[in-house]
């Protein structure tokens, strides 16, 4: 037998999954939108203050789920990371060095002045992941008489975050 | 009315980058097979919406006296599946075991050994050629690609496919039959 016929002996077909080729096709229309319309800035940024950048940007994305938009790190002359941006749903959270511009980390300050609430979609599963990411819980995880989920956590530092999901329909 | 040409479709998703949707509904089955063929349905799978997405933001670079897109595509497939190699020989492999089970089917006669080991050289002989000629004699012999096909894929000039394509012949054979006797024979 001559070579190629042998190696067409080896060719195999594999056995897909139903739904791959749609699979692939959103992945390409996401690429296809995104070409569309560049990322949309939200008319707000809050801006966190950590005393360690690095450990903050590993915490709020392992306990979290926030992810850092890897092209928008401002990094010094010298190497030190000076802010970095992590995408929460469709909206973004500045997270910079502390003593710039006149904030201050709780590490630091002994008390938050203020707390972010953030909506998610599964909220039993954020939560089961901010605790196996050795988040403080500061409130469990409990319902509201307005259909709301929520539990409220402490990062690294000190910063309280409110995480919350509607459930079911605002009682009127 | 015929359908516009995949360079028609390339050439109005410059404008209107929806457009290129077509390109995938035109061609993605077919790479998700050969994909397929190359590395098995996961890595397959993984790769098929990069594969569109790096065409889609390459479109640029499609040469538009080119009618089908798809050697193109193929060309950006096989550089995609370079980084799998070991999935590669792994299906591969796979691949010569079922092929020498099927030329033995049960049976223990001495062509049904003969082909029980020549499968699995085969694949490893397969295994050992260059990229560029493991790439050539894939498309050719799997994929079933003309000549010019192949070029596009390639981005070579047809020569460079034929020797390429030559080479492996030689190689092949050469590893398949150490000694250059035509001992083993499959059916």
């Amino acid at each position: 037998m001559k070579p190629v016929d042998l190696a067409r002996k080896l060719r195999r077909e594999a056995a897909f999954d139903p739904a791959a080729l749609e699979r692939g096709k959103a992945v390409l229309m996401a690429a296809i939108r995104q070409a569309v319309e560049p990322r949309r800035r939200p008319t707000v940024v809050p801006q966190v203050p950590y005393a360690d950048i690095r450990a903050a940007l590993a915490f709020l994305e392992r306990a979290f789920g926030f992810r850092e938009i890897s092209t928008a790190r401002f990094v010094s002359a010298d190497g030190e990371l000076l802010h970095a941006t992590v995408e929460v749903g469709d909206s973004l959270i500045g997270v910079g060095g502390q003593g710039h511009h006149g904030a201050i980390s709780p590490l630091s300050g002994g008390a938050e002045s203020q707390f972010i609430s953030v909506q998610v979609d599964d909220i039993d599963a954020h939560y089961q992941r901010a605790v196996a990411a050795g988040a403080r819980i500061a409130n469990e995880l409990r319902d509201h008489s307005w259909g709301e989920r929520t539990y409220w956590a402490l990062d690294l530092e000190g910063h309280r975050w409110r995480f919350g999901q509607q459930m079911g329909e605002v009682p009127r | 009315m015929s359908s516009p040409s995949d360079a028609d479709v390339i050439r109005r998703s410059l404008g209107v980058p929806e457009a290129f949707g077509m390109i995938y509904d035109r061609h993605a089955a077919t790479l998700l097979r050969f994909l397929g063929r190359r590395a098995g349905a996961r890595v397959a799978e993984g790769l098929l919406g990069d594969l569109f997405r790096i065409a889609f933001e390459r479109r640029t670079t499609f040469d538009p006296s080119r009618a089908s897109a798809l050697p193109w595509l193929y060309g950006i497939g096989g550089n995609l599946l370079a980084k799998h190699r070991r999935a590669e020989a792994r299906w591969l492999r796979a691949g010569a075991r079922v092929a020498a089970g099927e030329a033995t089917d049960g049976r223990v006669s001495a062509a049904a050994l003969d082909a029980r080991l020549l499968f699995p050289r085969v694949a490893d002989a397969i295994e050992a050629l260059p990229d560029d000629e493991r790439e050539a004699l894939l498309l050719f012999a799997w994929e079933e690609l003309s000549y010019q096909s192949m070029a596009d894929a390639l981005q070579v000039p047809i020569g460079t496919v034929r020797s390429r394509l030559n080479r492996a012949r030689a190689r092949l054979r050469e590893l398949i039959e150490p000694n250059g006797k035509d001992k083993v024979k499959a059916r």
